[in-house]
């Protein structure tokens, strides 16, 4: 089932993730790892289990058992803000844009380290933090910048269109520093040409700054040629793991989707 | 700039070290946790027996700081056996206090009262079930029953009887009026939830003190008979008033209960409060389904009303000083299961009655809020809920 | 000079001495309503938190206070001006204290689980005869305060308003209070702090993602709502020189909202037009010459004042300041 360890280091690690709702098991045991500075994709069925996997590694579900691993920690359990703020950041499915906030505001919250959150410094303190907030709404702009989407940095993020949506979500998540990249279908309704843009913004972060994503996707295409990595899940468990092409050959995936978009590439 | 480099930032901070606590504690074995609570509790009612005299700030101390633990402590388990074992802990506890014939007399009492909130505590779970509101005027409809029943028993100086059956129509009419005249238009503009509950509450208001114009905030009496009383065995007494209300109370909630299980009405309200966007697909007239969901409640909120005039007195704030412990018992049952909010209404009915045992009367209600918010923070689907996953 | 006692909520009449007497006291219930408000509009409007309960917060602190001041037989406790920061840490530790177990109930359960809490609070302060002196309530807690306003007044003199009401420095003090911490509040809300707290409002579960512990932030909004409601409620007990339970009913819970919904959601400016605008219509009302008994009077004015709000809530849910986003519409 498992490729062997590349020869990367791995930078997440699940072990037997079991969710149980009301009578149905939404995730079965799971388990995998993702090798760190690697794109890996999260492939599978409706009703595999993969946004709930997202969900219950990131804190927002509560496993009924299994261990995660993040960077040597065990973060199993753990509040979603303490696993953002170890360098483990996710994305929506429906993006949560803030809609009735500015776009420089949606990115200047992500930032990490802000002594102006602190509510004793804001009422004591309340020069101690100007300097941060400078800083940190230069690396805002220059983030949409990179995006294009510096122009509407005073725009309410409700006014904004699906796919620049789409692009703040990520832009938004790159202000939180993270380590660990989870995109939850970030290529959903958006043009090919953005896809691309987002694809290649994601190869250079990998390159540059050695962040490692793992993504949700239902893009066959995007999954083949731009994945180091495709680990399958169906009905709560993973049933493959292993490079694009070996897993488009592996039966038990064919068998999961039912000789469906896997066979056709 | 490292990607990351800051991750390892406030190790372990107090939130954290905290939280590492909780999640210890939640390892413990189920049994040590439910002997702890178990054991809290009791401890609680020993206290309290001990100052009879304003001992009620030290019992909601000593509640409040019982909750949050509990809270920390989440239940895991069967709901229902559960309450069954610490009602009777309780009630044990308080037969070793005091007396077999005084909890047993006091429980009694309970159950008149217990009806009306089971009563009003179906309609109001029924509203919530299918609409999704919850109607912060519920307990001015009772006022507004007992005001009508009011002006047939002692302005025209008729029976009683005929006083139920105008509360009834009376309330009924005015859920359809607000169905129609207000929370129809309103969902069809999409309000939202803070804007129902605002209205709710303004329309509660509007009640209470339309009635305080036309009654003035004067005491009234229903012209009953308060005073005779009906023996029972072990030397048991009940309220003439109170063993009406518990029989009538009791009928109706099974002739409801048998309607929505039973007819087509019935189980299109359920389907309404499973789904209502399926059930509208589905070819339910869901409008008027709706409709018929306000006679019923507000109609078993008149008839509540009028018994709980009855059975004390009338004023304007009557609805506001029942709606808190009305909401108890719905959230209790589990909010949008009317079998719940029946059986918790009874049992919150005996459990408010069994504190007069060892809390000055006036604090009784405090009970009914005590355990509203224990019951919130511990389990808020109730005993009869399904138990969120998030 | 006649002692002005306003009806609302303690239900004794009062005798309107001279015009400006009476609009100076309807100034002062103006301000104390504004800075209770204000507290609510961080919670509901800027943070998303629907606190229901901010009576209980204005009678702990109130109880607390003149617990602290008199003794029972009477006599003098601890210094008032000592008295008030104590109690303001004692509603905080209140809030926090509430807040812990539920504030992570879904709205509408954490609306029902405040309210239930302030009535709690206002039961026992009704049954604790031995602490808070039941229905008859603790007087004589004002003394410090008298002088300071008897200092206050005669400076007025002294720069020339030779006629100056009673209750004006109290009206001054108010308003000075009222305008202060809306500017304080309306500075906290351009923060990073700020902003975090209307992310939440907007969306919680995105908060979290970006690494933002939303109970913590919730936690301090409520502290910071019950410190506004604490020195709205010493305020409010000095105006009526008593502190009875009756003061403290959910019907000014009610009102404060009642606040927001005319001054606007997420605007602190508006928190002081709706106040204004509120005490202005409600107490004109008093004013109707109509051939109808007292009580009767006082039941018309709030039945008026709860149409108005059904009416502004179905067709002007965000105020006269609020911008029609603000008010959350098919959420």
């Amino acid at each position: 089932m498992s490729s062997g360890n590349g020869g990367r280091p791995a930078i997440f690690e699940a072990e037997g993730i079991v969710k149980q709702f009301g009578g149905i098991r939404a995730v079965n045991g799971a388990t995998m790892h993702v090798e760190e500075k690697s794109i890996t994709a999260l492939i599978g069925p409706n009703g595999a289990g993969k946004t709930t996997f997202f969900n219950l590694i990131t804190g927002f579900y509560r496993p009924d058992a299994g261990r995660a691993v993040f960077a040597g920690r065990e973060i199993q359990g753990r509040p979603p803000y303490v696993i953002a703020n170890l360098g483990m950041v996710r994305t929506f499915q429906i993006t949560k844009a803030l809609a009735r906030m500015p776009v420089i505001d949606n990115m200047m919250l992500a930032a990490p380290d802000q002594p102006g959150e602190n509510l004793a410094n804001v009422i004591f303190r309340p020069f101690s933090w100007r300097k941060r907030e400078a800083e940190v709404r230069e690396q805002a702009m220059e983030l949409l910048d990179s995006f294009n989407l510096a122009r509407l940095a005073d725009e309410y993020a409700g006014t904004l269109s699906g796919g620049q949506r789409k692009l703040l979500e990520l832009a938004r998540a790159l202000m939180a520093r993270p380590r660990f990249l989870l995109l939850d279908e970030p290529m959903a309704g958006i043009n090919p040409t953005l896809g691309r843009r987002l694809l290649d913004h994601m190869q250079r972060l990998r390159a540059e700054e050695g962040v490692t994503f793992l993504f949700i996707e239902h893009d066959m295409e995007v999954v083949m040629n731009h994945s180091d990595r495709v680990i399958v899940m169906a009905e709560g468990k993973v049933i493959a793991d292993g490079e694009p092409h070996e897993v488009r050959q592996d039966k038990t995936v064919i068998d999961a989707y039912l000789g469906g978009a896997v066979v056709s590439q | 700039m490292e990607a990351g480099a800051l991750a390892v930032r406030r190790d372990r901070n107090t939130s954290e070290r905290f939280a590492d606590l909780v999640n210890r504690l939640n390892t413990l074995p189920y049994i040590v946790k439910a002997g702890a609570g178990i054991v809290l509790l009791d401890l609680v009612l020993l206290i309290a027996d001990r100052f009879p005299d304003g001992g009620g700030e030290w019992l909601l101390f000593a509640l409040i700081f019982a909750a949050t633990i509990a809270a920390l402590v989440p239940f895991e388990g069967r709901a229902v056996p559960i309450a069954a074992i610490v009602l009777v802990n309780v009630a044990a506890t308080l037969i070793l206090l005091h007396s077999l014939h005084d909890v047993a007399q006091r429980g009694i009492n309970g159950l008149s009262l217990g009806s009306i909130y089971a009563l009003a505590g179906v309609g109001l779970t029924l509203v919530y079930g299918i609409l999704k509101l919850v109607n912060f005027a519920h307990g001015d409809f009772l006022a507004f029953g007992a005001y009508m029943a009011y002006i047939v028993n002692v302005t025209w100086g008729g029976p009683l009887i005929l006083g139920i059956l105008l509360a009834i129509v009376a309330t009924a009419a005015l859920g359809i009026a607000l169905e129609k005249g207000m929370f129809a238009p309103m969902r069809r503009k999409g309000a939202g939830v803070l804007q129902l509950l605002l209205m709710t509450l303004a329309l509660g208001f509007v009640i209470r003190y339309t009635i305080q114009f036309i009654w003035s905030t004067e005491l009234r009496q229903l012209d009953v008979n308060r005073s005779a009383a009906v023996e029972l065995p072990g030397d048991l007494r009940i309220g003439r008033i109170s063993l009406i209300i518990v029989i009538v109370g009791i009928v109706t909630l099974v002739a409801t209960g048998l309607m929505l299980r039973l007819t087509m009405l019935g189980k299109q309200m359920r389907a309404l409060s499973d789904n209502i966007d399926l059930a509208e697909t589905s070819g339910i007239n869901t409008s008027r389904v709706i409709l018929y969901t306000w006679i019923f409640a507000a109609g078993l909120a008149g008839l509540a009303g009028v018994f709980y005039g009855a059975s004390t007195q009338l004023q304007p704030e009557m609805g506001f000083e029942l709606l808190l412990p009305i909401f108890a018992a719905v959230v209790l049952g589990g909010i949008g299961n009317a079998f719940g909010a029946l059986t918790a209404g009874l049992v919150l009915g005996v459990v408010i009655e069994w504190s007069t045992l060892f809390m000055a009367s006036g604090l009784k209600f405090v009970v009914g809020f005590a355990i509203l918010i224990i019951v919130l923070v511990i389990r808020p689907e109730g005993i009869f809920g399904r138990a969120r996953t998030v | 000079m006649t002692e002005l006692l306003p009806l609302v909520p303690v239900g004794v009449t009062f005798d309107a001495f001279t015009d400006i007497d009476f609009w100076i006291s309807v100034g002062i219930l103006a301000g104390i309503y504004t800075i209770f408000a204000l507290g609510l509009q961080l919670n509901v409007g800027f943070t998303g938190i629907q606190n229901f309960g901010q009576v209980g917060f204005m009678a702990i602190a109130a109880y607390s206070m003149a617990i602290l001041t008199t003794t029972p037989d009477g006599g003098e406790g601890i210094n008032f001006w000592i008295s008030l920061p104590l109690s303001v840490l004692i509603t905080i530790g209140f809030a926090l204290l509430v807040g812990l177990p539920s504030l992570r109930l879904r709205a509408d359960y954490f609306a029902i689980a405040t309210i239930a809490l302030a009535e709690s609070v206002r039961l026992i302060a009704l049954n604790a005869r031995g602490l808070t002196n039941g229905a008859q309530g603790i007087f004589g807690f004002d003394r410090s305060w008298d002088d300071f306003t008897d200092g206050i007044r005669d400076f007025i003199v002294d720069i020339g308003w030779t006629d100056v009401p009673n209750i004006f420095p109290l009206f001054l003090v108010t308003w000075v209070l009222a305008i202060g911490l809306t500017i304080a509040l309306s500075r906290m809300q351009r923060t990073p702090w700020g902003r975090v707290l209307r992310a939440i409002r907007e969306d919680e579960d995105a908060a979290r993602a970006l690494g933002k512990n939303a109970f913590s932030y919730k936690l301090q909004s409520l502290a910071l709502s019950a410190t506004l409601a604490a020195i709205a409620g010493f305020l409010f007990v000095i105006n009526i020189k008593f502190v009875v339970p009756d003061s403290f009913l959910p019907i000014v819970t009610f009102t404060g909202y009642a606040v927001l919904i005319l001054g606007g959601l997420a605007n602190y400016w508006g928190v002081a037009v709706g106040s204004i605008i509120l005490w202005t219509i409600l107490e004109g009302l008093r004013f109707m010459d109509l051939p109808l008994e007292e009580t009767q009077i006082a039941a018309l004015r709030f039945i008026l004042l709860n149409l108005t709000l059904i009416l502004l809530l179905a067709f002007r849910p965000q105020g006269i300041l609020g911008k029609r986003e603000e008010m959350v519409l098919g959420e």
